[in-house]
Order: structure tokens, then C-alpha cells, then sequence
């Protein structure tokens, strides 16, 4: 028997492609709003975009703005995996973070991308 | 399901959700934060000036199993009807 729904979103574009980097927080609410758990990883450029005041200065057209987006996913139960490398090559703590952000290595990906029913790279 | 215009008309006690200038996936948030707050068999409408939540919220429906009633078009928006299940 299958277990519950699950979508793992792949983000790897940051604040300088904020089209990219605001559609998969899109589809994470639109999944949670669905009654399918998320989890959402950040990957190099991405991990910025969870960085504490970041979100507040992403804006793409005609899409609601990142910061309204990173509440609905948090509130609504999405998870926030970060990869640990791709902050320390920015200089970023886990202090810097936003609340709820985990700090996470490659095994923790690889064990929620083969437990998820899709994995999304965006 | 899908009702009539008629029917759809003669809907007066729905709980309207205001989702007017709100951008995907906005309206969909709001039609699930709103169905959360009327009882089992109650019927919500969730106005939208997004042309794309009359098809969203059917698909949203769907897969969540509420039943999606159809849609009325205002002024200048639409109104999307559905009946809480679950």
C-alpha cells in the first residue's frame, strides 16, 4: 500500500532569477493546499532564498512576492532543507537562516528524493 | 458535478471567499483556508480576478474531494462554487 502523497521541490536559482526561484514555492503551497507533504530543498544559489531578509527582496512578475510565499509554505507544513556546503561557501550560518530551515547533507536528499511519490529540480 | 447557471444563481447562502487581485497560487490558498471554516455539506464561492483559478479550483477539487459545482462570471470576475466534502 502505498504511503501518503509527497513532492520534493529542488530549488538551485536564487534571488538574480527570481521567476525560477519563486515558481517552485508555488507549487509547494499549491501541493500543501492539496493535501501533499513537501519538502523543499535548497541547493546553491537557492540556499539564499531561506537566508533570514532575503525572500523580502524577491519579486517576479505577476507572482505573488517570495517572503507572502515562504509564510504560506511554512505555515501550511512544508519542510526547508538546506545544504550544508552550499552555505558554507557563502559565508551563511545556520544563525542566518529563516525559522524552521534545517541544515542538511546529500544523504538526507537522496533519502527524501527515493521516498517521495515526484522530485521537482527547479 | 456540475449544476446549472440557474442553480448556481440560486445559490445564496455560499460563504464568498474574496480572492480578487490575488495572484497564483493566491486563490487557492484562500479557498482552502476558507473551506476550512464552514461545516461539512456547506457550500463556498471564491471570487477571483485570476482567469485560471476557475480551472485550478476544479482540478484542486478533484483531487482533494470537494465537489466542484462550476462557475458564475461577475463583473469583471468570477465566482467558483464548491461544496466541502471532506
Amino acid at each position: 500500500m502505498a504511503g501518503p502523497e509527497k513532492l520534493v521541490f529542488m530549488v538551485t536559482h536564487g534571488p538574480a532569477e527570481p521567476e525560477l526561484a519563486t515558481i517552485p514555492f508555488v507549487m509547494a503551497a499549491a501541493a500543501l493546499a492539496s493535501d501533499v507533504a513537501v519538502v523543499m530543498g535548497f541547493q546553491g544559489s537557492g540556499v539564499e532564498l531561506v537566508t533570514a531578509g532575503i525572500a523580502e527582496t524577491v519579486a517576479a512578475p505577476e507572482f505573488p512576492p517570495l517572503a507572502k510565499l515562504l509564510a504560506d509554505v511554512r505555515e501550511l507544513g512544508g519542510s526547508l532543507l538546506v545544504c550544508s556546503p552550499c552555505l558554507k561557501s557563502r559565508g551563511t550560518t545556520p544563525t542566518d537562516l529563516v525559522e524552521g530551515a534545517e541544515v542538511v547533507a546529500a544523504a538526507r536528499f537522496i533519502a527524501e528524493i527515493t521516498s517521495a511519490t515526484n522530485a521537482l529540480t527547479y | 458535478m456540475s449544476v446549472t447557471v440557474e442553480e448556481l444563481e440560486a445559490i445564496t447562502d455560499a460563504k464568498v471567499v474574496d480572492a480578487r487581485g490575488t495572484a497564483c497560487p493566491g486563490p487557492l490558498l484562500e479557498a482552502k483556508k476558507g473551506m476550512a471554516g464552514v461545516p461539512m455539506g456547506s457550500t463556498i464561492e471564491i471570487w477571483s480576478t485570476d482567469p485560471a483559478t476557475k480551472n485550478d479550483i476544479s482540478a484542486w477539487s478533484g483531487k482533494v474531494g470537494h465537489d466542484f459545482l462550476g462557475v458564475l462570471e461577475a463583473d469583471g470576475y468570477d465566482r467558483v462554487f464548491v461544496i466541502r466534502r471532506k
